[in-house]
C-alpha cells in the first residue's frame, strides 16, 4: 500500500465538517447537543441518566439568592454552553464552618470567588460567541472504584463515536495530575482507545504539552503521575455493551448522525451521560490507531434495524483490535488475571527437595514487585524466616517513606541476617508505609520457570500477588478467571 | 501610471486609488487566509485579525510591525498576569489592559528615540497601523483567558504567520500594479475559494498529527 492511499483510512477536519458534520446534523440537533440543560431533557425522554442538576442560575438576581446552606458538600459548577470543558470547576467537600469549598488540586475557592465565577458564566465568558449564559450545579460523579485506579483525582470519562446507527470507536479520556484532574486532552488528559467488540482498552497517548506545536502526540503505555502507576492497556471496561446501548440511545433521541457521547461510569449508578458532542474531536483516531474514514464509510449505506443491531454490526466489523495487538507484539504471553501458579518448595528438611504444589496468584499490574502471603511461605519452607521476622518486632508501619527507610539503614544488619532474607523492601499498604522482608522464590508461570523476587505479607487473600516485574512481557486476560 | 481602461473607468467615478488598493488587499489576504486554513490546517484569531494585520504591517513595514506585534503581546501577557491576581470583571480587565497598553506603546516610542534599537523610524509609522495592531491585544487575551495560553499563542503565531505572508503578497509591487489593472481576478479569487471550500483532504497539519497511525497500519502489515 503507498503512502497516500494509506493516508486514505484517516478522516481530517475538513472531511469531517464537510462529509459527517454538515449533512448529518441539522443545527435543531446540534442545538441540543451544545446545550447541556436541553440535553438533560432530551435524554430524560429515552431515560438516559445525566447528573442531577441541583441548581440552575440564569441570571445575578437568582445568584443573589442563592441558598448556599443548601448545597451538597461535593458538586460541580458548570456553565450551560461552555466549550471543551472551560469553565467547569469540581468542589470535592466544603471547610467545616465556613462558606469555603475545596477543589481536587487542593485549592479552596470562597463564596465571594464562587460568586465571581458564576457571573463570569453567566456573562458568557465560556460559552460559544460570548452569549449570556445560564450557571448549572450538579452533583458529582463518583467515579467506578475500576477506573479510579488510573485516574489521578478527577473523573475518567469514555467517548463513544457513532455514526448511521452504529458505534464507530471509542476512547477513554484518564485525567491526570498534568491535566489537573480533568479529562481534557489538550491539558495532559491520558487518552486510551477502547477495541469495540470487548470494550478492552488498547493504546494509550498523551498530548506533549511542551511542544509548541499543538495536537503533538506521545506513546505511553503506563498511568503517568500516581503513586504506584499502572499499565493502561488490558483493562476490561465494565458495564461495556450498556455503554454502547446508550451511547446509541443517545444518537437515536438527539437525532445527531454524528455523534460523539461522553459517559462516565459512577460507582452506584453506572453509566451517566455527561455531554453530547455534535462537532467530536478527531485525536481518538491515534489513540485507536485506526482512522474513522473507512469505518464510517463502511457503515454509511447500511440500513441498522435497531441498537442491538448497531451494535452486532461494530462488533463484527471493527472490533479485534485486541487480537490485532496482540500480534503486533509478538512472543507475548497470554496470563489471565487470576492464575494457577505452580511454586516450588524452598530448599528446606521437612520436605523433600524438588518439591512443588500450585498456588492462586492474581495478576496485579499495580504493584512493582511480587508478594507472598506468609501463611503460604510457611508452607513453602520459609517458616524459619517468617519466625525470624516476627521476632524483631518491627514496627507495624511508618508514616513515610522515608521514616522506614531510616529505619531500615539503622537496623539493615539485624534485618538481614537470617540466610532466607535477601532484602528488605518498603511497601505502601492502603496508607500506611511497612517495612517488609523479601524471599526468593522458583516459580513457573505460562510455562515458564522463574526465580522471582517476593515480599511476605502479614495476610493476604491470594497466596501470591503477581506484580510488574514479573508480568513485562505479558498480556492479561481479563475475561477468564481461575477454576480449579 | 497607466491604467486598464476598467480600472481608470472606476478610479474617474470618484473611487480613490487607496481604496481600490486596500479592497484588493483584502481579497487577497483572505484567500490566502482560507488556504493556510483548509490546505494547511493553519490556526488563527478568525480571519479579521491576519488581514487587519498583513494591511498594517504593509503600512509600518514587517521589522517595524514584528516588533510593534511583540510589544503589544507582552504587555497584554504581563497585564494579563498581574490582573489576574485581582477578582474583577471580564471588560474591565481589557479595558485596563488597553490603558496600558497606550503607555507602554508611546513609552516604547520614546525608548526607540532614546536608545535606536534598529528601529529609528519608528515615529513615521502611521497612527492607524499602530492601532491595528494592537487591537491583536483583545484576541490574544480573549483566547488565552477562554481557552488557554497555549492555544493563544498557536493561534497567534498563525496568525503573524499568516500576516506576513500576506505582508509579502501585497507589498510586491508587481503583484499589486498586475491586480489594479486586472480585476477580473477578483472573480477568480471567488472561485479559488469555492475550490477551497469544497476541499475535503487532509491538511498538512493532519499528516503530521496521525503519523503514529499510519506508522502502526504499517506494522501490522
Amino acid at each position: 500500500m503507498t503512502q497516500r492511499s494509506k493516508y486514505k483510512n484517516i478522516l481530517g477536519l475538513n472531511r469531517r465538517n464537510q462529509e459527517y458534520i454538515r449533512p448529518f446534523n441539522p443545527p435543531s440537533a446540534k442545538r441540543i447537543a451544545d446545550n447541556k440543560i436541553l440535553t438533560k431533557k432530551v435524554l430524560a425522554m429515552e431515560q438516559i441518566k445525566t447528573p442531577e442538576v441541583y441548581k440552575l442560575i440564569r441570571s445575578k438576581q437568582q445568584l443573589k439568592f442563592l441558598d448556599w446552606d443548601s448545597l451538597p458538600n461535593s458538586f460541580v459548577i458548570k456553565p450551560n454552553q461552555g466549550t471543551g470543558g472551560n469553565g467547569i470547576i469540581v468542589f470535592y467537600g466544603k471547610k467545616k464552618g465556613e462558606f469555603a469549598w475545596i477543589r481536587p488540586n487542593g485549592s479552596v475557592m470562597t463564596k465571594n470567588d464562587m460568586i465571581l465565577h458564576i457571573e463570569n458564566i453567566l456573562d458568557g465568558r465560556f460559552s460559544m460567541g460570548n452569549k449570556k449564559d445560564i450557571a448549572i450545579i450538579e452533583e458529582r460523579v463518583k467515579t467506578d472504584p475500576l477506573l479510579k485506579q488510573y485516574s489521578y483525582k478527577g473523573v475518567p470519562d469514555i467517548r463513544v463515536i457513532c455514526f448511521n446507527g452504529v458505534p464507530i470507536m471509542a476512547m477513554t479520556r484518564i485525567p491526570t495530575k498534568r491535566s489537573n484532574g480533568t479529562a481534557n486532552l489538550h491539558s495532559g488528559a491520558i487518552c486510551t482507545g477502547i477495541d469495540i467488540a470487548t470494550g478492552i482498552t488498547t493504546y494509550s497517548m498523551q498530548m506533549d504539552t511542551s511542544s509548541p506545536f499543538s495536537d503533538t502526540y506521545e506513546d505511553i503505555d503506563m498511568t503517568q503521575d500516581l503513586i504506584e502507576n499502572k499499565i493502561l492497556s488490558g483493562i476490561h471496561i465494565p458495564e461495556w455493551d450498556n455503554i454502547l446501548e446508550i451511547a446509541l440511545k443517545c444518537q437515536r433521541v438527539s437525532k445527531l448522525g454524528y455523534i460523539g457521547v461522553d459517559i462516565a461510569l459512577d460507582a452506584e449508578h453506572g453509566p451517566i451521560v455527561f455531554e453530547l458532542n455534535a462537532r467530536p474531536g478527531l485525536g481518538i483516531q491515534v489513540a485507536n490507531k485506526a482512522g474513522l474514514r473507512w469505518r464510517l464509510e463502511k457503515v454509511r449505506d447500511i440500513e441498522v434495524r435497531g441498537i442491538k443491531h448497531g451494535i452486532r454490526l461494530a462488533k463484527s466489523l471493527f472490533g479485534g483490535e485486541v487480537e490485532e495487538s496482540i500480534e503486533t507484539i509478538s512472543g507475548r504471553k497470554v496470563v489471565t488475571i487470576d492464575e494457577k501458579v505452580l511454586v516450588y518448595h524452598h530448599n528446606q528438611t521437612k520436605k523433600k527437595e524438588g518439591d512443588k504444589e500450585y498456588a492462586r496468584a492474581f495478576m496485579d499490574t499495580g504493584v512493582l514487585t511480587s508478594r507472598m502471603s506468609e501463611t503460604f511461605a510457611n508452607r513453602i519452607g520459609f517458616f524459619t524466616t517468617t519466625q525470624y521476622f516476627k521476632s524483631l518486632n518491627v514496627p507495624q508501619k511508618f508514616n513515610s517513606i522515608k521514616e522506614a527507610q531510616e529505619y531500615i539503614d539503622s537496623h539493615f544488619k539485624a534485618l538481614t541476617l537470617e540466610e532466607g532474607i535477601k532484602r528488605i523492601a518498603k511497601i505502601v499498604d492502603g496508607e500506611d508505609v511497612k517495612v517488609r522482608p523479601v524471599v526468593e522464590i522458583k516459580i513457573k508461570i505460562s510455562g515458564e520457570v522463574k526465580d522471582i523476587e517476593v515480599v511476605l505479607l502479614e495476610n493476604s487473600e491470594y497466596h501470591l500477588i503477581i506484580g510488574r516485574e514479573v508480568l513485562k512481557g505479558y498480556l492479561i486476560d481479563t475475561s477468564k478467571t481461575f477454576r480449579n | 501610471m497607466d491604467y486598464s481602461t476598467f480600472t481608470q473607468w472606476i478610479l474617474e467615478h470618484g473611487v480613490p486609488e487607496k481604496t481600490l488598493e486596500l479592497f484588493l488587499a483584502i481579497t487577497i489576504v483572505a484567500t490566502i487566509v482560507s488556504i493556510f486554513r483548509y490546505l494547511f490546517g493553519t490556526k488563527s484569531y478568525g480571519i479579521y485579525a491576519p488581514i487587519l494585520l498583513a494591511i498594517a504591517y504593509s503600512y509600518t513595514g514587517l521589522k517595524y510591525g514584528l516588533a510593534i506585534t511583540f510589544m503589544v503581546i507582552t504587555i497584554s501577557l504581563l497585564s494579563h498576569l498581574v490582573l489576574k491576581k485581582i477578582r474583577m470583571h471580564y471588560i474591565t480587565r481589557i479595558a485596563i489592559n488597553y490603558c496600558l497598553l497606550s503607555i507602554a506603546l508611546v513609552s516604547f516610542i520614546i525608548l526607540i528615540d532614546e536608545l535606536g534599537l534598529g528601529l529609528e523610524n519608528m515615529s513615521t509609522v502611521p497612527p492607524l497601523a499602530l492601532i491595528s495592531i494592537a487591537a491583536l491585544s483583545d484576541f490574544f487575551t480573549k483566547q488565552f483567558v477562554q481557552k488557554s495560553s497555549k492555544s493563544s499563542f498557536t493561534a497567534l503565531f498563525g496568525t503573524v504567520l499568516i500576516a506576513t505572508a500576506g505582508w509579502f503578497v501585497i507589498t510586491r509591487d508587481y503583484i499589486s500594479n498586475y491586480v489594479i489593472n486586472n480585476l477580473w481576478l477578483i472573480p477568480l479569487l471567488i472561485f479559488a475559494n469555492l475550490i477551497i471550500g469544497q476541499f475535503k483532504g487532509l491538511r498538512l497539519k493532519d499528516y503530521f498529527r496521525f503519523k503514529s497511525v499510519i506508522k502502526e497500519n504499517d506494522t501490522k502489515k
